[in-house]
């Protein structure tokens, strides 16, 4: 049971990667003729799952300040330029990005997958047919 | 889902921000052959809406290169010398520039629309 839950959790925490790492190529794209603008990635879901939950405060009264980075929280890096720089200093490549995209439609898709497939044999497990 | 939303958000801006230079372009392209038409031009910012990076135009400038002098002493504005001040725009850069905004822009409609999918198949899990 136990296992399950941690499953649950794993999946959904990717499938929340997912969705910020996505934001992140669509602001590259958005920038993708932007002078000066660098293209930022986030590191992938291994390292942020190893490094564990950010440390943040707990805010448990109300003057209490509330610091610290987001439990999922990796902060986006700047990537190394895919090919050459632009002559305005924007390194944003839309082939890169595109190639990046479809990575996080397979993680999240896998995330979702998992998480389904996890409930089903929760369902199956407390006796009810599917 | 929050997240999902600000990918929309941004990729939107990405879309205002390509078609309003794809605008200037077909302004400029009209006016090739119209005299003292100087050339428009917009640059691109980063802004910050909706808590995402989102893109947008900067202000309008003129190209300021000097305008092409064309020879033809039968034209109405033509001096003494025969010559008139024509436009700066030269079509071989504004087709280039717009097919560039138009990629751009089928890029930010292809985000847009992943986000837009993977939000459903969020939404989906909710089903049974």
């Amino acid at each position: 049971m136990d296992h399950n839950l941690t499953l649950l959790r794993l999946s959904s925490a990717l499938a929340a990667h997912a969705a910020s790492r996505q934001t992140v190529v669509t602001e590259n794209i958005a920038h993708a003729d932007t002078p000066g603008y660098k293209a930022r990635d986030l590191p992938g879901f291994a390292e942020t799952l190893a490094a564990g939950p950010g440390f943040a405060a707990r805010a448990t009264r109300p003057g209490h300040l509330e610091f610290g980075a987001p439990a999922h929280g990796a902060e986006p890096v700047e990537t190394a330029a895919f090919g050459a720089e632009s002559p305005n200093g924007n390194s944003v490549s839309l082939e890169d990005q595109m190639v990046r995209s479809a990575e996080i439609r397979q993680s999240h898709d896998l995330a979702l997958g998992v998480y389904r497939k996890t409930m089903d044999i929760l369902r199956t497990s407390i006796g009810k047919a599917r | 889902m929050d997240e999902l939303t600000r990918t929309m958000s941004a990729a939107a801006s990405g879309m205002a921000a390509q078609s309003a230079r794809l605008r200037l372009s077909s302004e400029n392209i009209a006016n090739v052959d119209t005299p003292g038409y100087h050339r428009k031009l917009v640059s691109f910012e980063e802004t910050m809406r909706d808590d995402s990076r989102a893109v947008a135009t900067g202000p309008l400038q003129l190209d300021r290169t000097p305008l092409d002098r064309i020879h033809d002493p039968n034209h109405p504005l033509a001096g003494v010398d025969g010559y008139y001040d024509g436009s700066n725009v030269n079509l071989m850069v504004e087709i280039a520039d717009a097919r560039e905004a138009n990629r751009s822009y089928e890029a930010n409609l292809r985000m847009f629309e992943q986000a837009r999918q993977m939000a459903g198949s969020l939404i989906d899990l909710l089903r049974r």
